[in-house]
């Protein structure tokens, strides 16, 4: 077990570049989770710490020891990949214990890590079998199972899960993190999933564009996003914004008070989450239905403002409304958040 | 439906079989007329070696009266030679190519395949120079040198196309296994590649094995003689021994038709099932 610390990681390739500037230090035993829109260098970063792209600028150590200049073996690392990356020609006994065999490990420690690792993912059925012959989610567990065996300091993971149907994503999603629990060890975990995000983190990244956007766990990422950026990418479905005026630091959407704020006369940008609208006979929004969604238990209502800007609200109960119906609807003032017209967070 | 469904069928499967007849004519034809006399052979071509005409002289002669046994170890020694140097250096230059980025790659790259386009034939005269200068005239050498540069261009441009299409995630995985490179290419990538190897072997070998120009301009010697060249001694200037010429060629099948069993068995493909989900 141990510390990942990144300080002033820069990777460009050619005139692009990938990541900007990033710092963090990771703790003894977090799972901490990257998320980020495809191409916001996350996988990138990911790849720098296991070693199988270079840094262009800046210091990778782990437990206290830099390991930016050495080889992925040495690191003290080890990776489960989003096409699982089995070796198709062993069988799941030579695929768990492959990477031991070449460390010149001796063939009885071989056996007792390997039938160790095959007990804890359930795999002790189909040590003999070919990868071929697996389905998906036990390949993907044969690829976490070589991760184990190789006992690293660090667990790093990417996208592991995409390739996975929707309830074996959820299965697997629960296993990993029992895993974590179980093991206790440091791990990175790299998705563009919010959902895996919020269930798996101790603490989220949010990257874009090769900056850090966020850090912080998921409710705080949930509660006091930093930006419209974070705030849209944390939740699902995802935060309405709407353009609002602010006078004597009051917010004001369409000619009613919604929250306060301290900040002066003009333009900003109010952030509601879906699931904090409240149908409410006096509410302060009132628009008119356009779509209505039935989920069973909840629905979402698809609301056009008077001035034509659009918000969905996630409502609790068996409700009916069709396309037309007018719709009125509340939300706490502590539940709102205001943003900037550069999109950056004003404090309430 | 049905019976349109038949008469398709049959269609198809009378067209091949008149294809495989074709192709087959030639071969069947060598095999037969090896057995029979010479009047057997100019008399009825066609016919099977029966009764008068049944006469297994050719490979007498053959197998006795000259050093076929020679060439024929000559041709497999420069056939399997040749063979494992275009498979080790074609596989080996290809994922280079497909797996670094280095400068001037491309560049390299079209280089090594251009050998398509230029018939090595054409350089004869200036290879014939290089070899006696080097000493190997007359050598086994010369030819399994040759016939490598002969074979490199088209196998490095099959295994290019192929290797690509090797997962780059499997590779970064041994990587973290810590295998060296050319541990990944041995151990990772060539068992992933055995169907394209395969291929690739088979469409090495033949020219070799059935080549006549190069043996006969780089090493015409009486020890370095391969299985096309030997079977010219059986050609006179006024008389043909046809029943020799053609008793060693059909010997002169047999090895090819092996090699082909062995890789052809190899031929399997989806072997890469299940390593990355497709």
């Amino acid at each position: 077990m141990a510390t990942l610390e990144l300080k002033g990681i820069q990777k460009s390739f050619g005139d692009v570049n990938v990541i900007r500037d990033m710092s963090l230090d990771v703790n003894d035993g977090e799972l901490i989770v990257f998320v980020g829109p495809s191409g916001c260098g996350k996988s990138t970063m990911l790849r720098m710490i296991a070693g199988l792209e270079t840094v262009s600028q800046g210091r990778i150590s782990i437990g206290g020891r830099r390991v930016d200049h050495l080889p992925p073996a040495d690191r003290g690392i080890a990776m489960v990949f989003q096409s699982y990356a089995l070796y198709p020609h062993k069988d799941v006994r030579g695929n768990l214990g492959f990477a031991l065999k070449h460390a010149g490990v001796a063939q009885a420690e071989i056996d007792q890590r390997v039938n160790a690792a095959s007990e804890i993912l359930g795999l002790s059925e189909m040590m003999e079998r070919k990868p071929r012959e697996l389905s998906g989610g036990q390949r993907q567990r044969v690829a976490i199972g070589r991760a184990i065996v190789r006992e690293p300091d660090v667990f790093l993971f990417d996208e592991p899960l995409s390739n996975l149907d929707a309830a074996l994503r959820v299965h697997m999603r629960v296993e990993i993190l029992k895993l974590h629990q179980r093991l206790g060890n440091t791990m990175v975990y790299v998705t563009h999933d919010q959902v895996e995000a919020m269930t798996l983190a101790d603490r989220i990244v949010v990257f874009r564009d090769g900056l850090v956007e966020q850090v912080g766990t998921p409710l705080e990422l949930y509660r006091n996003p930093v930006n419209t950026f974070v705030a849209g990418f944390i939740g699902s479905p995802a935060m309405n914004f709407l353009q609002a005026d602010a006078k004597g630091s009051r917010i004001h959407l369409s000619q009613s008070e919604i929250c306060t704020s301290h900040i002066g006369d003009g333009r900003v940008k109010l952030g509601l989450r879906p699931e904090h609208l409240m149908l409410e006979e006096n509410g302060a929004i009132e628009g008119t239905v356009s779509v209505f969604e039935h989920l069973g238990g909840e629905s979402f209502v698809h609301l056009t403002l008077p001035d034509q800007q659009t918000l969905v609200a996630k409502l609790d109960g068996e409700l009916s409304f069709k396309p037309g119906d007018t719709c009125r609807l509340g939300i706490r003032p502590d539940h709102c958040h205001v943003f900037d017209m550069n999109n950056i967070r004003i404090a309430s | 439906m049905i019976m349109r469904e038949r008469i398709t069928s049959a269609g198809i499967h009378a067209i091949l079989i008149a294809y495989s007849l074709l192709a087959l004519f030639p071969l069947i034809l060598i095999v037969i007329n090896s057995f029979k006399t010479r009047k057997g052979i100019f008399n009825e071509p066609t016919a099977l070696p029966l009764g008068k005409t049944f006469s297994s002289d050719g490979y007498a002669s053959v197998l006795t009266n000259s050093d076929f046994p020679l060439y024929f170890g000559n041709s497999m020694v420069v056939t399997c030679v040749s063979l494992m140097l275009i498979l080790l250096f074609g596989a080996m230059a290809a994922h280079a190519l497909s797996e670094y980025e280095f400068p001037g790659d491309s560049f390299i790259g079209v280089y090594l395949i251009l050998g398509i386009m230029v018939p090595i034939r054409l350089g004869t005269v200036a290879l014939l120079e290089l070899i006696v200068d080097l000493g190997l005239a007359n050598t086994l050498t010369a030819l399994i040198l040759v016939y490598t540069a002969q074979g490199l261009p088209i196998a490095i441009f099959i295994f290019t196309e192929f290797l690509r299409s090797v997962s780059r995630e499997i590779k970064d995985s041994a990587r973290i296994d810590g295998l060296s490179e050319y541990r990944i290419f041995f151990e990772v990538v060539v068992p992933l590649v055995r169907p394209v190897i395969a291929t690739v072997a088979v469409f090495s070998m033949i020219p070799i094995w059935n080549d006549l120009w190069f043996p006969l301009i780089l090493s015409p010697g009486e020890e370095t003689r391969t299985v096309t060249l030997g079977v010219q001694q059986f050609i006179g200037q006024y008389t043909v021994n046809w029943g020799a010429v053609l008793a060693a060629l059909s010997v002169a099948i047999l090895p090819v038709l092996v090699m082909y069993v062995i890789f052809s068995k190899q031929l399997i493909r989806g072997i890469t099932a299940g390593a990355v989900k497709g």
